[in-house]
This record gives C-alpha cells, sequence and structure tokens, in this order.
C-alpha cells in the first residue's frame, strides 16, 4: 500500500519533469555545430536610434529578452492590427522587468525619432519599455531578414513598402525563440505564454 | 412539450450567429478592420474607435467613408495617422451595407438606413 502510493508519486514527479523539459523553447533558425559546440542563428547588428534618439544596440538588449515587430508608422494596411496585437504583449508584460518591446521602423526617411516618439505617445505607451527605433534603411530590411521577417520596397504595396506582420521573440543571447503572426490575434496568446516561459526560464538559472 | 425549449434554443443560437448584415460584414473585414480592428475598438489615439462613434446610427457616415478624412476628429493636436483613405471605389449599396453592419453591430438602438438615406446625405458631404 505505501509501496504503491510512492511509485504513484514518483510517476508524477517523472511526468511533471518531463512537461518542464518540454517546455524549452526552440531556438529558430540555423544551428551550426562547430569544434562539438552548438551554435544557434542570432539576430543581426542593431545600431538603431530609439524615440529618444538614444542609440540602441545588441549590448543594450543583453540583460533583456524582447518582443520585436517591423513596421512604419504611416502603413496603411497591416500595421495597426501588428501594433493591436504588440499592445496586447505590452500589458502583458508591463510589470515584468525582463521585457522590453522592440519596434524597428522599415520607413527611416519619413520615420524620424521624433515621429515615432509622437507614434508611441499616441499609442499610449512607456517610452522606456517599449522602444520605436529607425537605423539606416538598407541595413534593417537586412537586419529583419535575420529576424525572418521580409521587408523591401515595392510601390505596388500599399505605403510602398512589403513586409510580414510577423512579432518575434529574443532571447538574452539575441536568439529568435519564437513567433506569433500579428495579423492573426489568435496567436498572440501562445507567444505571450512562451515570453513568460523564457522569462522564467532565466529566473531559475539564476542570471 | 420539452422539446419546444430546445427548438427556441437552438433556433436563438442560428439566429445570433447570423449577421442580417452579410456584405457589410465582408466588406467590413476587408476594408476597415485593419485599422478599426475587428472589435471596432480603434487603435490608441492613432485610430478612433468605431464602436462609440458619435455617428453612429447617422447615414452622414457615409461621407468620411466615400470621401476619406483628414485631421478633423484630432484637430488642434499633435496626432500622427490623422488620415483615413476614400473608399470611393465603393458602391451606394456597399457602403449602405457597411453602415448597417457597424449600426447593427455597435448601436443598441440601431435603426436600418436605406440606400435612399445614404445618397442623401452623399449630396450634403462638403
Ligand atoms: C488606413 C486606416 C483606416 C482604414 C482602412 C479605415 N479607417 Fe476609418 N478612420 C481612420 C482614421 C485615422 C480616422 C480618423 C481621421 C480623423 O478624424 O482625422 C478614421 C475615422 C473614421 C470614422 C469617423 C469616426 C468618428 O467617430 O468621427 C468613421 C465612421 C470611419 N473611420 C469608418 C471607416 C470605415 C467604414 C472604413 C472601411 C470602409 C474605414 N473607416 C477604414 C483610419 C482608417
Amino acid at each position: 500500500m505505501n509501496f504503491n502510493f510512492l511509485g504513484i508519486a514518483f510517476l508524477f514527479l517523472l511526468f511533471t519533469a518531463c512537461k518542464n523539459n518540454q517546455q524549452t523553447l526552440p531556438f529558430l533558425g540555423e544551428t551550426i555545430v562547430e569544434n562539438g559546440k552548438e551554435i544557434h542563428h542570432k539576430v543581426g547588428q542593431i545600431n538603431h536610434y530609439t524615440q529618444d534618439s538614444t542609440l540602441l544596440t545588441n549590448k543594450d538588449l543583453e540583460q533583456y529578452i524582447y518582443v520585436a515587430d517591423f513596421f512604419f508608422t504611416s502603413c496603411p494596411s497591416i500595421c495597426p492590427k501588428v501594433a493591436k496585437e504588440m499592445l496586447r504583449i505590452y500589458n502583458e508584460v508591463s510589470d515584468n522587468p525582463n521585457v522590453k518591446l522592440v519596434s524597428f521602423t522599415i520607413d527611416p526617411k519619413r520615420d524620424t525619432p521624433e515621429r515615432l516618439r509622437l507614434y508611441a505617445e499616441n499609442l499610449g505607451v512607456d517610452h522606456k519599455k517599449w522602444l520605436f527605433v529607425t537605423g539606416d534603411k538598407d541595413a534593417t530590411f537586412e537586419l529583419a531578414n535575420t529576424f525572418f521577417v521580409a521587408a523591401f520596397e515595392d510601390a505596388e504595396s500599399p505605403g510602398g513598402f512589403d513586409h510580414s506582420g510577423k512579432i518575434l521573440l529574443i532571447d538574452k543571447e539575441g536568439h529568435v525563440r519564437s513567433f506569433s503572426e500579428g495579423t492573426d490575434p489568435s496567436t498572440t496568446p501562445k507567444l505571450i505564454d512562451d515570453i513568460k516561459l523564457l522569462s522564467e526560464s532565466y529566473n531559475t538559472k539564476g542570471k | 412539450m420539452k422539446y419546444i425549449y430546445l427548438i427556441i434554443f437552438a433556433f436563438s443560437i442560428v439566429s445570433c450567429n447570423n449577421t442580417p448584415y452579410v456584405q457589410g460584414k465582408r466588406l467590413f473585414a476587408a476594408n476597415c478592420a485593419n485599422c478599426h480592428m475587428e472589435d471596432g475598438s480603434g487603435l490608441g489615439e492613432l485610430i478612433p474607435p468605431l464602436n462609440k462613434s458619435t455617428l453612429l446610427g447617422q447615414a452622414s457616415m457615409v461621407c468620411i467613408v466615400k470621401n476619406g478624412i483628414k485631421d478633423t476628429l484630432f484637430k488642434d493636436s499633435t496626432y500622427l495617422l490623422k488620415e483615413m483613405p476614400s473608399f470611393s471605389h465603393l458602391s451606394a449599396t456597399e457602403v449602405t451595407n457597411i453602415i448597417n453592419f457597424i449600426n447593427y453591430k455597435w448601436q443598441p438602438s440601431f435603426k436600418e438606413i436605406t440606400i435612399l438615406d445614404v445618397e442623401q446625405a452623399l449630396k450634403t458631404c462638403q
């Protein structure tokens, strides 16, 4: 009787342990092995100015996990929808100091830091929590590729740019760990769960 | 006798799921929801909500849909994206259906407007 009980408790432990293991997020993109070490895909060089006109680089983001998207303020098509989902995420993570949001404009000509600042103010969000950044156009397009977001100029598209509405989750080391489709609100809850999971993984690692 | 409740229940489900303005719903999803959102909530202070618009129930809403709108709602402020594109390619019938759908969804004291109302209102647009 006692033994049975222990057995069940043990099984239960095993089960929950397995479940926890499964709950680490995958590394998206190509993983190569060098000298027996796995090297996961990382996002490219960030060298952008925020709505406060301060420089933002990969190094500044090392202490945070962050949620990224690519957009432009005068975008008449999918951007408001994606922004709405970003806002939903923003509200979910507002009390988690480990998480930031970064929105890269793909229209730096029009989207100056001042304009981005207005945009952020109109959204009513905290400038330190949700960064809207602008930089060199070609560099931003290249950077978008490393986030697996296709972005390019296209006269045929509404607003003159074509881009996907993906929202991406990046870890402290710069790896892409999860994403949602900003144009499909039903994919947002999973990303919110993944953000919590990733954030907690750093807490348990004691980092 | 018990069955009658079931039938009423089934009927109410079916009728609740059916929007009478099928074309309006489809056109709204295709043309308006990307900015004003499926639930009409808008986006912060960038795009006004439709579910609380003061224009609900008014045929003059057609002017905004047909001609677009710039810088009116948000005048005298530093708002961005103050522009709504015009939907001049939509016919009077299509706009009537969109407006009826919007009113049906967000105006409790909804009264259907007709194509005649819309054509009348179109004459008064600036
Ligand atoms: C590209 C984004 C965009 C799209 C698409 C769009 N709107 Fe708008 N809409 C706006 C903006 C921005 C305003 C506010 C403009 C202003 O007042 O300066 C607005 C204002 C309005 C208003 C006035 C609201 C009020 O309370 O005064 C109505 C009504 C409206 N839109 C209906 C529609 C309908 C119907 C459609 C689809 C046929 C549509 N909109 C498509 C961006 C958009």
